[in-house]
């Protein structure tokens, strides 16, 4: 059922299980508690009146050993006792031997004779008043109140001597003297238990009350808590149907909830920056892509308009030739780029001596150089990284023919390479216009270009330092550059050094 | 008709100038912003067609500046399609708007379009009398028979009828027949002229002396 599986519903029943057993233990206990403490109240009183009793059977004992100044071991306990009839009619009295040898009459039972004082403590109405009896040591009762009702038994001996039991309404507490008379005395407690009982339905309606508003509270509260839940979730039903610019709106900040949609927003910024850079990668790609494309077009479509001449045809192939190259490296570029973004390009930890790949580039590019008029100045020494040549050959030819291109006539390029504790580093410095400051930060990203509009090289779609930025951070590098405005730029390649020397594997001289 | 083409992509520049100097129009061209700028100000364009991404200055502030003085029809050429850049480029001034990559056909026929609206004509069909002018396809009737002109004489005969019953002064003909790069005779036009006069009827253009030609 699916209201077993919301949370809230999860967290309310376990919610109102653990309320309704604290509640039910809290009251059981203090029920008890309070029952316990009225019979121990009840047993002091109790106790106070055996005593009473205890000793004016001690003063009102004859002199010589008597019932209670007898010393000894009681007798074991004799049976033939008849126990007292039902009826409440006091047994025949009859003679007996007494243990100890003596023939004694079996006294009548009767009150005893309490001073006034103490004669109080036995007074009141029938219901709530105290009785007393008391039985010899054979079991034959000696004094009984007015109040004892009827077919009140000797209570079994226990250890200690004392004792108290509860039978019925009845509470009474029983104490054997050392001479084996047992004093009983007990009180109907009905009006205690009427009392007892009617505060165990208040400790009830007390619990039940105070469960349902926990109850209530909790589904408040819980109700409360989960709210961010269904904002989080609603935001990202609507980011997943394709709004990225939904953001989950939360009013604190601090809670686990609250954090979790910091979190999240996070992500969801991420995600959508994510997708407007490859949507505008992808609208950047295909505006770069129109140009050559018109080339064609308009090229073909004036060719075959009417009949031409050879060498017109030819003018026109070539053009198209031009377009088709361009786009030829534009998708070259694409690839490289889409070939780093996924990690497939990762390093795979070759060997590469830096300094053979500045040379190369260099060389490839000294042909550009000296058309441009620009003095190329290399400075390698033995620099060795982990890495791809071909890649980073690249890398040294796209920031060396930058350079070229952005040089002044006459200009000087200084390509670096040289090594340092842990690092090697290529730098190449041009003494060209210098990049303004507002597009440093831009410089390495996809299509950027200074000038906005395309620029007079051909071919130059944006993507070269993008494409250098991409490969450097394969390799775990790092690429910075620091331009002044009219003087020129400088840009460092920093790569990890190869831990191990470089031997056989490559750099054959 | 004469236009000023303002690309910096020089194979896309040559084609469009010969595709358009093949339809008979008198072309100039431009390759960076600047000296689009310096053409479109210094002369009296029938249109102009205009690249957004230029070096020097970009099409949007040629456009900007030129509409400050001139109201010559532009139509941009940009290869970007989204719509707040077409938005953009029709409030900036501009008359219509087309997307690389284009097709000829359609670009000669906005600007056709862009040509007959400046010159107050919704239609493509100019009648005169009997005769009938087809700018569309370039063609002139006389009572229902096609009459074959060249390409100058028909954009003669187009631009005064465009403006008819205006005299045309000798020095405008010039202006808008002929491109910079041609190096015509003066008289070359009288020439035109009276080859119109055999072709089309002696009555069809009045010669206003001393001040130029008009078609009544």
């Amino acid at each position: 059922m699916k209201f077993f599986h919301s949370i809230r519903w999860r967290m309310q029943l376990w919610h109102g299980l653990l309320l309704a057993l604290v509640l039910a233990g809290f009251g059981f206990t203090a029920w008890r508690l309070q029952w316990a403490t009225q019979l121990q109240h009840l047993d002091q009183e109790l106790e106070q009146r055996i005593a009473v009793i205890a000793s004016t059977m001690r003063l009102s004992a004859p002199k010589g050993p008597g019932p209670l100044a007898r010393k000894g071991i009681p007798p074991p306990p004799r049976d033939g006792i008849p126990p007292p009839r039902r009826d409440g009619i006091p047994p025949p009295r009859r003679t007996e031997l007494s243990p100890d040898g003596n023939t004694a009459a079996q006294p009548s039972p009767r009150e005893l004779a309490l001073s006034a004082r103490d004669s109080n403590l036995f007074a009141g109405d029938s219901d709530g008043a105290f009785y007393y009896a008391v039985w010899s040591r054979n079991g034959s009762e000696l004094f009984r109140s007015a109040a004892l009702p009827p077919d009140e038994a000797r209570p079994e001996r226990v250890a200690g001597a004392r004792g108290s039991r509860l039978h019925g309404p009845l509470r009474e507490s029983f104490h054997y003297t050392p001479g084996g008379e047992c004093i009983l005395v007990g009180r109907n407690i009905r009006g205690e238990l009427t009392e007892i009982w009617r505060f165990a339905w208040l400790l009830a309606g007390a619990g039940a009350a105070v469960f349902v508003v926990g109850l209530a509270g909790g589904w408040w509260v819980s109700a409360r808590a989960l709210r961010p839940i269904g904002d989080i979730s609603a935001a990202a039903a609507n980011i997943s149907a394709g709004d990225l610019t939904q953001r989950i709106h939360t009013a604190d900040t601090d809670s686990e909830l609250g954090q979790l949609a910091q979190v999240l927003n996070d992500a969801f910024a991420r995600l959508q920056s994510a997708f407007d850079r490859q949507v505008q990668f992808t609208a950047d790609a295909s505006h770069e892509l129109r140009t050559p494309v018109s080339v064609v077009l308009t090229q073909t479509q004036t060719a075959l308009s009417r009949e031409r001449s050879a060498a017109e045809y030819r003018e026109s192939l070539a053009a198209c030739q031009r377009a088709a190259q361009r786009m030829r490296q534009l998708i070259e570029s694409l690839l490289t780029l889409a070939r780093l973004d996924s990690g497939e390009a990762a390093t795979a930890g070759e060997p590469c001596d830096l300094e053979r790949a500045a040379n190369e580039a260099a060389e490839l590019l000294r042909p550009l150089a000296e058309e441009k008029g620009i003095n190329l100045e290399l400075d390698l020494k033995p620099a060795c990284c982990e890495g791809k040549v071909e890649q980073l050959t690249q890398v040294v030819s796209n920031l060396i023919s930058n350079a070229i291109c952005h040089n002044r006539p006459g200009g000087i390029v200084q390509v670096k390479v040289a090594s340092e504790p842990g690092a090697v580093i290529l730098s190449v410095q041009d003494t060209g216009l210098g990049i303004a400051s507002e597009d440093l930060p831009h410089i390495f990203e996809r299509f950027y270009r200074a000038d906005k509009a395309r620029s007079n090289a051909a071919g130059r779609a944006g993507l070269g330092l993008a494409i250098t930025k991409a490969i450097v951070e394969a390799h775990n590098g790092t690429i910075e550059v620091f331009s002044v405005l009219g003087e020129g730029s400088t840009f460092t390649v920093r790569l990890p050094k190869l831990s191990r020397p470089l031997e056989s594997s490559a750099a054959p001289k | 008709m004469r236009i000023l083409i303002v690309e910096d992509e020089a194979d896309l520049l040559a084609s469009l100038a010969k595709a358009l100097r093949e339809k008979g129009y008198a072309v100039d061209t431009a390759a960076d912003g600047e000296e689009g700028l310096w053409k479109a100000e210094s002369w009296d364009y029938d249109a102009i067609v205009l690249d957004v991404m230029l070096p020097r200055l970009d099409g949007w502030a040629i456009l900007h500046r030129l509409r400050e003085s001139q109201k010559t029809p532009v139509l941009m050429l940009t290869a970007r399609d989204a719509a707040r850049d077409r938005v953009r480029g029709l409030d900036t001034g501009a008359d219509d708007y087309v997307v690389k990559p284009f097709d000829l056909d359609e670009l000669f026929a906005r600007l056709r379009a862009l040509i007959r609206r400046a010159a107050g004509q919704s239609r493509n069909v100019i009648e005169i009398g009997t005769l009938v002018i087809d700018t569309a396809a370039h063609r002139v009737t006389r009572a229902g028979h096609s009459i074959a002109l060249t390409a100058r004489e028909y954009a003669l005969v187009e631009f005064l009828a465009l403006r008819r019953g205006e005299v045309v002064t000798r020095t405008t003909l010039y202006e808008h027949l002929f491109d910079e790069d041609d190096d015509t005779l003066s008289n070359l036009l009288d020439v035109h002229v009276s080859n119109l006069r055999k072709k089309l009827g002696a009555d069809i253009i009045t010669t206003h002396r001393g001040q130029g030609y008009c078609i009544e």
